[in-house]
């Protein structure tokens, strides 16, 4: 006799007891502080300059955080599990070499060089998971000294001048290209029915589960959000060129990386594993393997904001990805993820949390640019901003736990 | 003979020279709670650990449904029918009740979608497992980690029941519960034995939560059977004087 077996019994449902609002600001509406503080900073700037909100500005604002924001949504799959990755600026900085040293010596077509130096990427991040995971070695240890070995091997890779040019090879076009008139509003508007026919896949399997399910909450809401805020980033950028590339590669790669992280079994995998690995593995999941994957999905996306980076620089040099040490790129990779909600104790955040993080730190770069405040002064307030996003984060986190 | 699913029959087991267990026996039959205590050190844990795969026995007979069992591993012992819940629970914090009741086993779409969760489906499934196991004022999408002890304890329970085991064996589920808290535990476990399962539950809390709860006290005092008892005609200084060995056993019948 089991379960299955039994007769059901008739018992008066009780109703489920609401989740209060620091609850929901805990888990599935994690990302709403860091958007009002994002909207605060915008509202700020906007009264300090006449130019922040033009179209150039906010073209140039946006395409600045490409790099970072790509980098550090690939930080996030590691970051969930647990652990870090101290090399992932010095990933893309190898597999931007990697990638100019092929269209340039070799003359390969560029397609497959960009493929190549992702896969540089993703290999090196697989390496670095499945050494941390079988020798049992912290992350931080083992990519820190990944990130040095691969910054000698960057030197190693370039040439005597220390740069290759990539001007008029054609790599210069990935970031150059701008999308604009119908082609733009075809891809402005299958984006937002590709997330509305999601958001109703979800609704209908509730229904049909004769579970509790609002149109208005589940579909409408949403939707109207992610298609206000396209949209209007789509009219407002309209008038110049259209939609920068670097920006339509770093928004559908947080489409297809947030499906990936919540609404697939390795997603929740990588949730279990970051608060209770030991209980994850009881329950059948492969730790190991699922680590190894965050791991080379960290690597993957450095290498691509890599190359990224250095088709709008045109070239590649000794300061590609940040320089020694990973730099300036490496520490706003990791505070753009961190700013952006996601926990470095593993378990907690979500992936469009990079989204919001590059751009506060790219909005107050820019803003307090325009301002004329100096270039110290910028690293302050940052350092600033970071270390008062964790703390927000952490109250709301304890209103939850008290709740 | 008796309703026995599962059997134990003089079992001894030993960790170098120290002798956990000797020549044990201990049956569980279908629908009722039996309760193992003793002192630490009693060999509690080391059975439960036999009993669900852990220990290989060094001698003594493994009977389930009336077959005898060569012990291998853990998890042939769990697909067999016998779920273990462990006294740290095995939750994620972070996760829902939904969640943690199917981690490892979620129902998704087909490989081309990415193995997408079929939340809805979890979620009907999971609500119609806790409502005939009572348990309907656990709140399915809230995180478990904003829950009380007792309800962590109930999910973690609930979550072995998923497997349709036919016996569950629970480590010490009271040890860091609140008295009331520990009676959410108990009507827990008198429910799944009214659903036919035998369950065995590892428990300190004599006085309220074994002799409540419980159809028979098995009492085990330095790895041995030292007594046993009917739940509903014992007093707790008899199941204590029995666990530390008093003379006092003997007069379990007066």
């Amino acid at each position: 006799m089991t379960v299955s077996d039994i007769k059901k019994q008739n018992i008066t449902a009780t109703a489920q007891p609401k989740r209060g609002l620091s609850e929901r600001l805990g888990s599935e509406l994690r990302f709403v502080p860091v958007a009002v503080g994002l909207l605060a900073l915008f509202l700020f700037f906007s009264t300090q300059s006449d130019v922040f909100l033009t179209s150039r500005n906010l073209n140039n604002l946006l395409v600045q955080s490409t790099v970072t924001g790509i980098i550090a949504l690939g930080l996030v799959f590691v970051l969930l599990v647990g652990e870090i990755d101290l090399s992932v600026a010095a990933t893309s900085g190898v597999a931007s070499v990697l990638m100019a040293q092929l269209v340039v010596e070799a003359g390969i077509p560029i397609p497959l060089a960009v493929a190549a130096g992702v896969l540089c990427g993703m290999v090196i991040g697989a390496i670095s998971g499945r050494w941390i995971t079988l020798i049992g070695v912290p992350s931080f240890v083992v990519t820190l000294g990944v990130g040095l070995l691969l910054n000698g091997v960057q030197l190693m890779l370039l040439p005597r001048t220390g740069r290759y040019n990539l001007l008029n090879t054609g790599v210069e076009k990935i970031a150059a290209t701008n999308i604009s008139g119908i082609w733009a509003w075809i891809l402005v508007i299958g984006a937002i029915a590709v997330f509305a026919l999601l958001r109703l896949s979800t609704l209908r399997a509730r229904q049909r589960a004769e579970l509790d399910a609002s149109f208005t909450w589940g579909v409408i809401l949403p939707v109207a959000l992610v298609g206000v805020v396209l949209v209007g980033i789509l009219l407002f950028l309209e008038n110049l060129h259209g939609l920068p590339m670097p920006l339509i590669i770093f928004v559908g790669l947080l489409g297809v990386m947030t499906y990936v992280a919540s609404e697939t079994r390795f997603g929740l995998s990588l949730y279990a594993i970051g608060n209770n690995a030991e209980a994850a593995r009881r329950a059948g999941i492969k730790v190991d393997r699922i680590k190894i994957t965050a791991f080379a999905i960290a690597g993957g996306m450095a290498a691509f904001g890599g190359i990224l980076a250095a088709s709008r620089l045109l070239g590649v040099s000794v300061s590609s990805g940040g320089g020694i040490g990973g730099g300036a790129l490496l520490l706003e990779s990791i505070a753009a993820a961190v700013i952006g909600g996601v926990s470095l104790f593993g378990g907690r955040g979500m992936v469009v949390g990079a989204l919001f993080g590059a751009l506060i730190i790219a909005t107050v770069s820019n803003g307090l640019n325009l301002m004329g405040v100096a270039n110290e002064a910028r690293l302050v307030v940052t350092g600033l901003l970071l270390v008062l996003a964790v703390s927000i984060d952490r109250g709301i986190e304890r209103l939850a736990e008290r709740s | 003979m008796t309703d026995a699913i599962l059997s134990l029959r003089g079992i001894s087991k030993h960790f170098g020279g120290v002798k956990a267990l000797t020549d044990v026996s201990l049956e569980l039959e279908r629908g009722k709670v039996v309760a193992l205590v003793g002192d630490n050190g009693a060999g509690k844990s080391t059975l439960v650990k036999v009993m669900s795969g852990v220990h290989r026995p060094d001698s003594g007979k493994y009977i389930f449904e009336e077959r005898e069992i060569q012990v291998s591993d853990p998890a042939a012992i769990a697909d067999m029918g016998v779920q273990t819940v462990y006294q740290d629970l095995a939750l994620c914090n972070n996760l829902d009740a939904v969640q943690n009741l199917f981690l490892g086993r979620e129902m998704t779409g087909p490989w081309w979608t990415g193995f997408r969760l079929n939340r809805a489906e979890a979620e009907r499934k999971a609500r119609d497992v806790l409502k005939r196991l009572r348990l309907d004022s656990i709140s399915l999408r809230r995180n478990v980690g904003a829950m009380s002890g007792g309800q962590r304890q109930n999910i973690a329970i609930a979550r072995s029941i998923l497997w349709e085991p036919k016996v569950v064996l629970l480590d010490e589920p009271t040890a860091a519960l609140s008295h009331s808290a520990a009676e959410q535990v108990g009507a827990l476990v008198r429910e799944l034995a009214s659903h036919g399962l035998a369950v065995l539950v590892i428990s300190h809390d004599i006085h309220h939560f074994v002799l409540e709860n419980t159809d028979r006290i098995e009492v085990l005092r330095l790895g041995r059977n030292a007594a046993s008892f009917n739940s509903k005609e014992v007093t707790g200084e008899q199941v204590v004087n029995a666990m530390v060995g008093g003379n006092e056993a003997v007069n379990m019948a007066g």
